[in-house]
């Protein structure tokens, strides 16, 4: 018997540390069911459906089709730059398409799963993520679709504007984790949350340069407005991300710094409300 | 031993009313401006006429003070009406809700098996599901690979295993998600009620697998209605009541502790018109049990030599209607004894009035259990209504019990122990002498 390893403690469920940062850890350590959420959320969304997995790539495209038609119907330009309007849109519409799929997914993911949630016990967190991870996915390979756009439209695209993307979209996916974090559990505990998503990102849509870009704006807002136009992160990874590819104009400094702000007062706050949230969850959800 | 599970003064309560009472802003901000106008009208409102010791303040306290320990090895079985808290006390231990005071603590790592497949998903092939069900459970994936084969050949679905779920029959789909519960091999196992679902066979086999679980040396808590299982199964058990812990001890002490205070003993229970068990034709007005010879007086204490009778009085609320009674008969850890109905080829004379239609009115309908059949024990009673033999229009579970007691008319010759036998016939019994040797 005493050749047995030594038992593991008695373990007192706590209230974990006020910042909610434990979360990480624990993501971290049941980081493959969060790989399983993903895979089911991936495999069921494209089950029974006959394009299946193309429609990832189909629908930043008609995003795009579709506002390019417009705009030449109206006869009007959305781009006040020298940039090929294909690539501008589609930038915007890829962008978009991140943010709202993965705030519309992840927003409904505790509510959805709450037989799984009132049943059994891991970190809940796991469930919006995998819902942005799904976005991600869908971001990642839509992607692609950039590469015939800016071959065609000439544009001249060095290797190195890609590690210059990098850092742009992971700040655009923290800024999507503090945005889940706060929508999901809030939703759980007020269904009104989900009623008011689509309506907001229906206003998002307009107040981030997606359809137009940022040249278009900059003029007609003056400098003061811009800043607070630019404190909306998507507006600011948007301008951003068209800068590093397009070499467009790129938000002011006080903006960028303002939406830097702004994203990580929205993840930290988002990880310790969650964490409030979470012990409340199977109770009221 | 070594403590693996520690409630410490645990409480847990919940807001009364709808669940979602302040579960939106416009709610909110008029339970603010009633309370303001009327402040005592929530309070009012919770305690809604029923004395409950549960209800405080506007609040439901579901556990209330809970002091308990297990240690390694255990199997621990909880017993207790519907809202005693059994259920609570699972999701508090398996740290789905948190409690309100006090704490939990646990040694190792928790499964949870609240209900048979958590996680399922139609959509998925039977192989997609283990992998998933089984990293919800806890699983890693490195576990639910060399454990598959196993977990597939437990469950018998076989040809089945890459079509989804949703084409499976609830019984193959029932079937797979115990399965792959049952590799699951925590430390502490948390089990609410799943060993009611299956066939028979499925159910023995569950049953194995969780005393294995004991023997390699795992916790086990179990809560289930199904006594006979705990009385199997468990190593010790608990009885909750209205969120509090009244017995810690072996499991045939509890459940017959728990028997004894759920259940009348007087002999007889008589409902008012409006809290009788009723369905749309029927309504159960009293049912009693007594000894033959006494001429009217019901009771719960039978001598052993004495026929007993069980009557059933009911109330048919619409014209032409057919009822049929059945009754059955549990010991003391819920073992069924006996299942008889008044269907004219299961009884010694047929019953005047079976099959035949009832114009509104009162009925009773008796039967008389013969001397010399019982042992000498405690005995519950559970009597259902119906249209057919097996209907269950009504059913009362365990509704009455009564004691039989020894009188001595069999022990003439024999003075030791008897007890253990469920039941005592008085047998045909004959010996003679033979002409010839046996098979000469």
């Amino acid at each position: 018997m005493s050749s047995e390893p030594i038992p593991p403690p008695l373990r007192y469920y706590g209230a974990g540390d006020p910042l909610g940062l434990e979360q990480i850890g624990e993501v971290w350590q049941r980081r493959e069911l969060l790989f399983r959420f993903f895979q089911r959320d991936l495999l069921i969304r494209y089950r029974q459906v006959v394009v299946g997995i193309l429609w990832v790539l189909v629908q930043p495209l008609l995003g795009a089709l579709i506002f390019m038609g417009l705009f030449f119907v109206l006869g009007t330009k959305a781009s006040g730059s020298n940039a090929a309007y294909p690539n501008v849109v589609l930038i915007g519409m890829l962008c978009w398409q991140l943010v709202s799929i993965s705030l519309r997914d992840a927003t409904g993911s505790l509510v959805n799963y709450r037989h799984v949630v009132t049943k059994i016990y891991f970190p809940r967190l796991l469930l919006p993520l995998a819902g942005l991870m799904c976005a991600v996915f869908d971001f990642l390979v839509g992607c692609t679709l950039l590469i015939p756009t800016l071959y065609l439209t000439g544009a001249s695209v060095q290797w190195s504007t890609v590690w210059l993307c990098i850092p742009i979209i992971a700040w655009m996916i923290l800024f999507c984790i503090g945005c889940i974090a706060w929508l999901s559990s809030l939703n759980a505990l007020y269904r009104d949350v989900g009623y008011a998503l689509p309506f907001a990102l229906q206003l998002g849509m307009f107040v981030s340069p997606v359809v137009y870009d940022l040249e278009r704006v900059s003029t007609s807002l003056g400098p003061h407005w811009q800043t607070l136009y630019e404190a909306n992160p998507i507006a600011s990874c948007i301008s951003s991300l068209r800068w590093a590819i397009l070499g467009t104009q790129p938000p002011s400094g006080l903006g960028l710094i303002t939406s830097l702000l702004i994203t990580a007062v929205l993840l930290f706050s988002g990880l310790a409300w969650f964490r409030v949230a979470d012990r409340q969850l199977a109770d009221r959800i | 031993m070594m403590q693996t599970v520690h409630l410490d003064n645990v409480s847990k309560r919940f807001r009364l009313g709808a669940s979602n009472e302040y579960g939106r802003i416009t709610e909110a901000i008029a339970g603010v401006f009633k309370r303001w106008v009327a402040p005592d009208l929530s309070l009012a409102h919770a305690g809604n006429g029923v004395p409950n010791s549960q209800i405080r303040d506007g609040w439901f306290w579901a556990l209330d003070g809970l002091q308990l320990e297990v240690q390694q090895g255990e199997i621990l079985g909880i017993v207790g009406k519907n809202g005693a808290g059994k259920s609570t006390l699972l999701k508090l231990l398996a740290r789905i809700i948190t409690p309100t005071t006090g704490r939990v603590g646990v040694r190792g790592r928790v499964g949870s098996l609240l209900e048979v497949g958590t996680g399922f998903h139609p959509e998925l092939t039977g192989r997609e599901n283990v992998y998933l069900n089984g990293s919800i459970l806890g699983m890693s994936r490195r576990d639910i690979k060399a454990r598959f084969d196993q977990i597939v050949d437990f469950a018998e679905i076989g040809p089945f295993l890459d079509t989804p779920v949703k084409r499976y029959s609830s019984g193959m789909a029932v079937r797979l998600a115990f399965s792959v519960a049952a590799y699951l091999e925590p430390d502490v196992l948390i089990v609410d009620e799943v060993l009611a679902v299956g066939d028979q066979a499925f159910q023995q086999k569950c049953i194995l697998k969780a005393k294995e679980l004991g023997e390699q040396g795992r916790t086990v808590l179990l809560v289930s209605h199904n006594l006979a299982s705990v009385a199997n199964l468990c190593t010790r058990a608990v009885y909750l009541r209205e969120g509090r812990l009244i017995l810690d001890s072996s499991p045939s002490t509890v459940i017959e502790e728990y028997l004894r205070s759920s259940v009348g003993v007087s002999g007889i229970k008589r409902w008012e018109q409006d809290d009788a068990p009723k369905s749309s034709r029927l309504r159960v007005r009293e049912v009693s049990v007594q000894s033959s010879s006494d001429s009217d007086e019901a009771r719960g204490e039978m001598d052993i030599d004495r026929p007993i009778r069980i009557a059933v009085a009911f109330e048919v609320l619409e014209d032409n209607a057919i009822v049929t009674s059945s009754l059955r008969l549990k010991d003391e850890s819920a073992v069924n004894i006996l299942w008889s109905t008044n269907a004219t080829s299961m009884c010694q004379r047929p019953d005047p009035l079976y099959g035949k239609p009832l114009s509104k009115g009162l009925y009773q309908t008796a039967c008389t259990l013969p001397s010399n059949f019982l042992n000498d024990s405690r005995y519950f009673i559970s009597i259902a209504l119906g249209e057919k033999p097996g209907d269950a229009e009504i059913e009362l579970d365990s509704v009455l019990s009564f004691v039989v007691h020894d009188t001595g008319a069999m022990r003439k010759e024999y003075a030791g122990n008897w007890s253990g036998p469920i039941i005592r016939p008085r047998l045909d019994w004959y010996s003679q002498p033979m002409e010839c040797p046996p098979s000469a």
